[in-house]
């Protein structure tokens, strides 16, 4: 044994390990291949594994939960592998890389973009499956609110969740004190002077750290208002001319308005989304800009006399309706999905009006089918009963439609501006020109 | 026992060559496969790159944000060794000389922030900026100096300088027990014939102590420099996120924000390498700089 590790035969020994370490770390690529999935060749067509993977955010978990159990018992060949959780979509995306990915993902949080997936050709065209599929009798794509998005045509994901951004505000406190829910934005601005006054806070706050809450949830809606689903369409694909269009200069004026009359507060720059949400609920503001999903998200946090009221987000013009422009959270089948069968029976199985009304109580948010009605439903918070008569009043409301969400590339730049206007240190103009230069940075990079 | 030199040999390979695989596996392979990265563009979420050659670096050099992240950048790495090695020196110093009883007290409170996660300190002092609530406003405000609050982080002009004080604070006990180190290795005689000849506390200082730790003092600036070029963007990321209009974005915030926000994972290999290339001048100007001759009494 001594001699074995002398001389020559040492470094013949050093070689083998060598080559063993090199080996052991590379040789763990085609064995992990071909394992689960199944082939769902099974009775009845479906079975074997399904990977799901879904963001958990504001709208917690509790309604997947309750969807996959029901699954499961009406497939009991097929066991669902959940990949859950609020960074899911980091956690997840080696899988993605290496083209190994999940059957069936729900497209929403941070780290998730649906254009950007559709570009790099990673979802599954469902332009066929959508037309077998039937909610009570009634073809899907006839009982969606808003429909899916498409992509020259071709539809690569179903819209789940009907999300909205509007402004909320706390009713108890408007109600105890007298301030009107402004209907347009002249009330708006004279209800936030109304509550500087009386309550001495700066009434308007949002996050500084994302601005594209301000962006989605106001300047959004406001485009919708002034120029409809045209100007909209065009500020999101960054035409040349959109964003220093007249009707976009009026809007960015009246966020112009809002900074000099000191009714955004001043510290918002700094704030993430949380921190404004917890100053707004703590009564250091009085209007907020987020979507349906805050009263969820901030569940734990909320005083004993507070109540959430929503509005959508009053930027119209007086004697005009409110616009709200829908925000959809998709589901969808990878292109590479290793049990289709079973994803495509998983997406077939969600769009029904019996999950539509556990998911709207479950979350207090509206999944995106018609003709499901809440209004009788103990479960469902009252807000989301207001918000939606609101919504399906036409005189009220009209609802604009986005061609599909602003690309980041896009979206980064411009509401990095739009900070600087919010703080006050560029003027409306000032800012039309930065976001049509970004506009037109993103319409180089992108021919 | 006199060793053969083959013997010698294989032990020396024995020690260098799992060291140089594991070198090679988690060092030079990810900064090899960065530099392959910046040629292609590539969201970072699929298999598909396109090559599309020296198209990243032109864009890096026409990005007008990109200078502004290598002056925040500076600016941080300037404050930090300035504000750090001062006060790290005047404790150290403080701490040996000056025979204070609670010494080891001290010691254990400078040192504390070093146990800290980053993540900790970035999210405890944004509290302390915080506008409403936070420790600096109200103690302005209870000294009479209301005119001086502001929202410090959410203000484009004060949002960058308001990163300093967090990351020297967080800084300070590491270099201070270097410093200690250093300077209890300093023999005792050499202070007693300073007084002897007549030398002042301050010139025992400026004479026998700082250049007998100049080593410590180098190593500690470099140190300083190489982890604010590449570790400032945990602060930045945690506090401000780049903002306010990019107002605290440094470089590897910026990286981040290209990479993994806006799906331009090329682009950020590419703003990898110019920070590896920087960092590298950098220190090769430091050690120009900052060369003297070793002295011994």
């Amino acid at each position: 044994m001594k001699k074995l590790l002398k001389g020559p035969v040492s470094l013949l020994w050093m070689g083998l390990l060598t080559i063993g370490l090199a080996a052991g770390c590379s040789s763990d690529d085609d064995s992990s291949g071909d394992n689960g999935g199944g082939d769902g060749s099974g009775e009845g067509g479906v079975s074997g594994e399904l990977e799901l993977q879904y963001f958990v955010g504001g709208y917690g978990d509790s309604w997947w939960k309750e969807v996959i159990e029901d699954f499961e018992e009406e497939y009991p060949d097929v066991s669902v592998v959940e990949h859950a959780g609020p960074n899911i979509n980091e956690e997840m995306r080696s899988r993605w890389v290496s083209g190994d990915p999940p059957d069936v993902v729900y497209i929403d949080g941070a780290g998730s973009s649906e254009t950007q997936m559709v570009e790099d050709g990673q979802l599954m065209n469902l332009s066929d499956l959508v037309e077998d599929i039937e909610v009570e009798g009634e073809p899907l794509l006839d009982s969606f609110i808003v429909e899916p998005a498409t992509y020259d045509d071709e539809i690569y994901s179903l819209p789940l969740v009907f999300d909205t951004w509007g402004t909320w505000y706390n009713e108890a406190l408007f109600e105890d004190e007298g301030y009107e829910v402004p209907a347009d934005f002249d009330g708006f601005m004279d209800t936030m002077g109304e509550v500087q006054e009386g309550e001495d806070i700066s009434p308007f706050v949002t996050t500084g750290q994302h601005p594209y809450y301000f962006l989605r949830g106001v300047l959004y809606p406001a485009f919708g208002a002034s120029g409809g689903d045209e100007l909209l369409n065009d500020v999101i694909t960054g035409a040349e001319g959109a964003w220093t269009s007249d009707p976009v200069v009026e809007v960015m004026e009246k966020v112009q308005e809002m900074q000099e009359a000191g009714y955004i507060d001043d510290g918002f720059g700094a704030l993430n989304h949380t921190q404004s949400q917890m100053d707004f609920l703590m009564g250091d503001n009085a209007f907020i800009p987020v979507g349906f999903w805050l009263p969820n998200e901030m569940a734990n946090d909320i005083p004993e006399d507070f109540e959430f009221g929503f509005v959508p987000s009053p930027m119209n013009d007086s004697g005009e309706p409110y616009s709200i422009v829908p925000d959809l959270r998709p589901l969808a089948i990878a292109e590479e999905a290793e049990n289709p069968e079973a994803a495509e029976a998983f997406v077939e199985f969600v769009f029904k009006k019996e999950f539509a009304r556990s998911f709207s109580e479950h979350t207090g948010a509206i999944m995106n089918l018609n003709g499901v009605d809440l209004s009788e439903n103990e479960e469902v918070p009252d807000y989301l009963i207001e918000a939606n008569d609101m919504i399906n009043d036409e005189e009220q409301v009209q609802i604009n439609n986005k061609p599909h969400p602003m690309s980041s590339d896009l979206e980064e730049p411009i509401g990095n501006s739009l900070v600087s206007l919010m703080l006050g240190n560029i003027t409306a103009e000032e800012f039309t020109e930065e976001a049509e230069q970004a506009a037109a940075e993103y319409r180089e990079s992108n021919e | 026992m006199v060793q053969s030199k083959k013997q010698k040999y294989t032990f020396l390979a024995f020690c260098l060559i799992p060291t140089f695989i594991m070198f090679s596996i988690f060092t030079l392979y990810p900064l090899f496969s960065g530099l392959y990265f910046s040629f292609f563009e590539w969201s970072g979420a699929t298999q598909e790159k396109t090559f599309i050659g020296f198209d990243n670096y032109i864009k890096l050099f026409n990005d007008s944000i990109i200078p502004r992240t290598i002056y925040h950048d500076y600016f941080l790495v300037a404050t930090k060794v300035v504000g750090i090695m001062v006060l790290a020196l005047f404790f150290a110093v403080a701490l040996t000389q000056l025979k204070i009883k609670e010494a080891p007290f001290y010691r254990i409170v400078f040192f504390f922030p070093n146990i800290m996660s980053v993540v900790v300190i970035g999210i405890l002092w944004a509290f302390i900026y915080n506008p409403s609530m936070g420790l600096v406003n109200s103690g302005l405000e209870a000294i009479g100096l209301e005119s001086w609050t502001r929202a410090w982080l959410g203000n484009e002009d004060w949002a960058l300088a308001s990163l300093v004080l967090p990351s020297v604070w967080a800084g300070i006990g590491l270099f201070m027990l270097m410093l200690m180190g250093g300077i209890a290795n300093v023999s005792k005689s050499y202070y007693e014939a300073a007084e002897i000849d007549g030398a002042n506390e301050w010139q025992q200082f400026w004479k026998v102590t700082l250049p007998l730790v100049w080593p410590q003092i180098k190593i500690s600036i470099l140190y300083i420099v190489i982890t604010t070029l590449n570790g400032s963007f945990i602060i930045v990321q945690v506090m401000t996120g780049g903002g306010p209009n990019n107002s605290t974005h440094v470089m590897g915030s910026y990286l981040y924000q290209q990479a993994f926000q806006q799906y331009d994972f090329g682009y950020g290999a590419t703003i990898g390498v110019m920070i590896l290339i920087i960092s590298l001048i950098t220190v090769l100007i430091l050690q120009f700089l900052m060369r003297r001759e070793r002295v011994e009494y």
